[in-house]
């Protein structure tokens, strides 16, 4: 292990966090760390220590600063400033290579194990020492790969045979193979391994999520745990300690012992209640059904689905990864078949339904992959937002470059998207104003009568979520209908004037919120 | 093994400055991309013009551009095909066939013989599209596939022997007799094919939905766009551009063999098409540059020869010079994803 030279600035002692122990250094140490997107202050200051065989609970809002956190201890972002040390020692971390020399893995929110290969390549598939023992001379051997994967795979208890194929795996034991490749970093002679969780729980159903739950704790024993969650019931059962992050500061460091759900909640979100001061529509009042979902059905995956959205409401769908919900709304844009069901837009039966389609009745989408489906990332921002709905910009077959300049210009002010510079391809741009782009091509829609909104927040910060939101509340007022998967329950119970709840392709509740407030608890019940 | 480590990170941030601060010093962005193909097509006729000055007199220029004309045509339709994030390997056969079909077709249908041939071949290009746009087949596989069905067709239609256009020749014959400039009026007419086609990628909203599917598909989709009937269309034009080479074979030749098959046309259509800077993960083609790739592939057995370059090794030239240009001049717009 060399850990590169570095200036130590002074002995990093926050003042709220409970020293671990006297004789020996945190496991992991980070003083006044910053880091800055262009206009965006990701991390203002960051000071925070984890203690040897600790699980610490990483919590705060979308956008609070707690990915940019990661990256900076992954080796994906470098700090603008701080510093940061493992087991006592200062450390840059320039790469995730880095980071894993100097006994730092994490476990990223979206499985990034190859499904295809067996357990024990995917554990060889690390960067440190011991992966590299795993061939030789580009050649694997077989026989020690097993034996170490096995090793490892017992060292945190779990009972799978290296050889199977990853995607024969259920979903738990994709995540344990995840960790135990994480923990396959280099370490010292008496250091521990410092394993960072990225909302591991996020998408598993409840019985897995205590399961899961037992091994993170058992984890303790080998190693010290970062646990980040937006599930604060999870993190007080799992946690020694918890640091709330809002805004790109942390805002809290409190021991689990000694606080209760609503203080994290308090410190998360900055304000004391969970109401909300959108004003509430009533269902009633809003008039003939904009969309009218009825008896949507395909095989396994969604079953006698209907609702019906009037105009300037809005329809929160929430449900567990599986539930059918992503495919339904899918559907309702043409990009999924049904095979039984009827979808109407603005009262019309449509016929032979394709995206082409479901475009020209006036759906829009706004889906969670933006990269891959929602954006042309190698067109110009401005050619991106006139795709669609060429308006202006377009006269005849011909295009018209400079009226494509002044509509994009004039969304670009109203959505402050940053640099003001249309003509640049939109892959360019950062992601929340990428997002704002997409949004734009359907707002510039003449016709716009439904707006299905697949996790429109996820991964936008702060800034770009709020005029992202605004844009989409705007809409609705407008008379659109909206359809919207939120990324958290909190977000369903805002914006949502009635939201559903589905389990394995089925809707299992709904909720009016002109009439009744439901809480997170109440749509859990139903989800699992 | 070497360096997998798990980077699939979630959509970062992308630091905003890198947007504007990028611009790379000295040539400004895109300049390269679209001077390159005549640059590679310039300096490479300047070294055989040293080598041999004859090429820059008499027949020379007339021999180059007779030679690049089917060449052209064919890379033209092929570019579209690249274009859309697909590529058409049936083009030459294609082209075969369509000679054959204007050599029977001369005789019966005299003048109006060519608009047929054209009309059939767009109708080959479109079952292409139509069937790589509705089974979801991947063109290469595909193509490959309707390769054979046209060798085959051209079998039969030429009873396997040489298919003479016995009557009405000069209804195509003067296309590389007249000339404008003096070079072959075909040749003009490929280039005016070439800038009507960059001016409909540069200038239409069909060009611009062709250049969305190419760069990614699924987002397209997603736009609303019929991206099925935009692949259908980039290979019914692959077909006509096929159509017209055809038209070009029998103008030069005064007949059609089913011998070789076009495959004198398919492997340099790709490379002009390339050399021309078309990038082979779609989307982005520029026509303009194409009409140099085919100039360049047209060249460079005449630069071979002028090297004193053994007939035996001329493939060899042929190979490193086509590797060496399309280095130079390929679109590389999408970082390390090579295809």
């Amino acid at each position: 292990m060399s850990a590169p030279e570095v200036v130590r600035v002074s002995a990093p002692t926050p003042p709220s966090s409970p020293a671990p122990s006297v004789t020996t250094p945190p496991a992991l140490s980070l003083t006044g760390v910053t880091k800055s997107f262009g206009p965006v202050h990701a991390l203002r200051g960051v000071s925070l220590q984890l203690g040897r065989g600790e699980v610490l609970g990483l919590i705060g809002e979308n956008g609070a600063g707690k990915s940019t956190l990661l990256k900076v201890l992954s080796g994906v972002h470098e700090p603008d400033s701080g510093a940061l040390e493992v087991n006592g020692k200062p450390v840059r971390l320039r790469s995730p290579e880095d980071a894993a020399r100097a006994g730092v893995g994490i476990v990223h929110q979206e499985q990034s194990l190859l499904t295809n290969l067996s357990v024990a390549e995917n554990i060889a598939m690390t960067s440190g020492s011991r992966a590299k023992a795993a061939t030789r001379f580009g050649v694997y051997r077989w026989g020690h790969l097993n034996r170490v994967a096995a090793q490892v795979l017992a060292r945190i208890g779990v009972d799978v045979d290296p050889r199977t194929t990853v995607g024969d795996l259920s979903f738990v034991d994709r995540q344990m193979v995840e960790i135990a490749r994480a923990l396959q970093v280099d370490t010292g002679a008496h250091a521990s391994p410092v394993l960072i969780l990225d909302e591991p729980t996020s998408l598993l159903e409840r019985d897995e999520t205590a399961v899961l739950e037992r091994e993170i704790r058992s984890l303790r024993e080998i190693g010290s745990v970062v646990f980040v969650s937006h599930r604060l019931d999870e993190v007080m059962r799992i946690c020694d300690r918890v640091v709330v992050m809002r805004h790109g500061e942390v805002v809290g460091d409190r021991r689990t012992s000694e606080v209760t759900e609503d203080e994290l909640f308090r410190l998360m979100v900055g304000r004391d209640s969970r109401a909300t001061p959108r004003e509430r529509r009533s269902r009633e009042d809003g008039g003939t059904a904009v969309l009218q979902v009825e008896g949507l059905t395909r095989g396994h995956a969604f079953r006698d689905v209907s609702f019906s959205v009037p105009a300037g409401t809005t329809t929160a769908i929430v449900g567990t990864n599986g539930s059918g919900r992503e495919e339904v709304v899918r559907a309702v844009f043409g990009a999924e078949p049904f095979s039984s069901g009827a979808l109407r837009v603005a009262g019309k039966d449509v016929g032979s339904w394709s995206v082409a389609s479901a475009v020209r009745a006036g759906v829009a989408y706004i889906p969670s992959e933006r990269r891959v489906e929602g954006m042309v990332g190698g067109l110009s921002a401005a050619e991106n937002l006139v795709l669609t709905h060429p308006g202006e910009a377009k006269k005849g077959p011909l295009l018209r470059p400079r009226a494509r300049r002044k509509v994009a210009e004039t969304w670009f002010e109203d959505l402050d998207v940053r640099p003001r510079q249309p003509d640049l391809a939109l892959e360019r741009f950062s992601g929340g104003n990428q997002q704002k782009v997409v949004l734009a091509k359907w707002l510039s829609s003449p016709d716009l009568k439904v707006l299905v909104l697949d996790h429109p927040l996820r991964g936008l910060d702060p800034g770009a979520s709020e005029t992202v939101n605004a844009q989409i509340r705007a809409a609705c007022a407008r008379g659109t209908a909206v359809v919207l998967l939120p990324d958290t329950l909190e977000e369903a119970l805002e914006l949502g004037d009635e939201i559903i709840v589905m389990r394995d392709g089925e809707v299992t509740a709904r909720f009016d919120t002109s009439r009744e407030t439901p809480t997170a608890l109440d749509l859990l019940e139903k989800m699992v | 093994m070497s360096t997998t480590t798990p980077a699939t990170t979630p959509a970062a941030p992308a630091p905003a400055p890198s947007a504007t601060g990028r611009a790379r010093r000295g040539l400004p962005p895109g300049l390269w991309q679209a001077a390159g193909p005549a640059a590679v097509f310039v300096v490479l006729f300047a070294v055989t013009a040293a080598l041999q000055p004859a090429i820059l007199s008499g027949v020379g220029p007339i021999n180059l551009t007779t030679q690049a004309t089917a060449v052209l045509l064919v890379a033209l339709g092929q570019a579209a095909v690249l274009h859309v994030g697909s590529i058409d390997l049936s083009n030459a056969a294609a082209a075969v066939l369509g000679a054959m079909v204007l050599a029977l077709a001369l005789g019966p249908l005299a003048a109006a013989a060519p608009l047929v041939t054209l009309l059939v071949m767009a109708l080959v290009g479109a079952v292409n599209g139509l069937l790589v746009a509705f089974t979801q087949v991947p063109s290469f596989a595909l193509t490959l596939g309707t390769l054979g069905v046209l060798q085959a067709a051209s079998l039969v239609v030429s009873d396997n022997t040489t298919v003479y256009a016995s009557a009405n020749g000069e209804v195509v014959s003067w296309l590389f007799i007249q000339a404008f400039a003096g070079l072959p009026v075909a040749f003009w007419f490929a280039v005016v094919v070439a800038v009507l086609f960059w001016l409909v990628l540069r200038r239409t909203s069909l060009g611009q939905a062709l250049t969305a599917v190419g760069l990614n598909e699924t987002a397209a989709v997603f736009s609303g766009l019929r991206t099925r009937w935009l692949k259908v269309a980039a290979f019914s034009f692959s077909g006509v551009m096929a159509g017209a080479a055809g038209i070009c074979i029998i103008s030069q030749a005064g007949a059609a063999s089913s011998f070789g098959l076009g495959s004198d046309l398919l492997l340099p259509g790709i490379a002009a098409a390339l050399i021309g800077g078309t990038a082979i993960t779609g989307g982005r083609t520029n026509p303009v540059g194409v009409v140099f790739g085919a100039l360049t592939v047209a060249l460079i057995p005449i630069t071979a020869t002028a090297l004193g370059v053994t007939p035996q090794a001329r493939s060899l030239v042929y190979g490193v010079v086509v590797i060496a240009a399309v280095a130079l001049t390929a679109s590389r717009a999408r970082g390390a994803v090579v295809k």
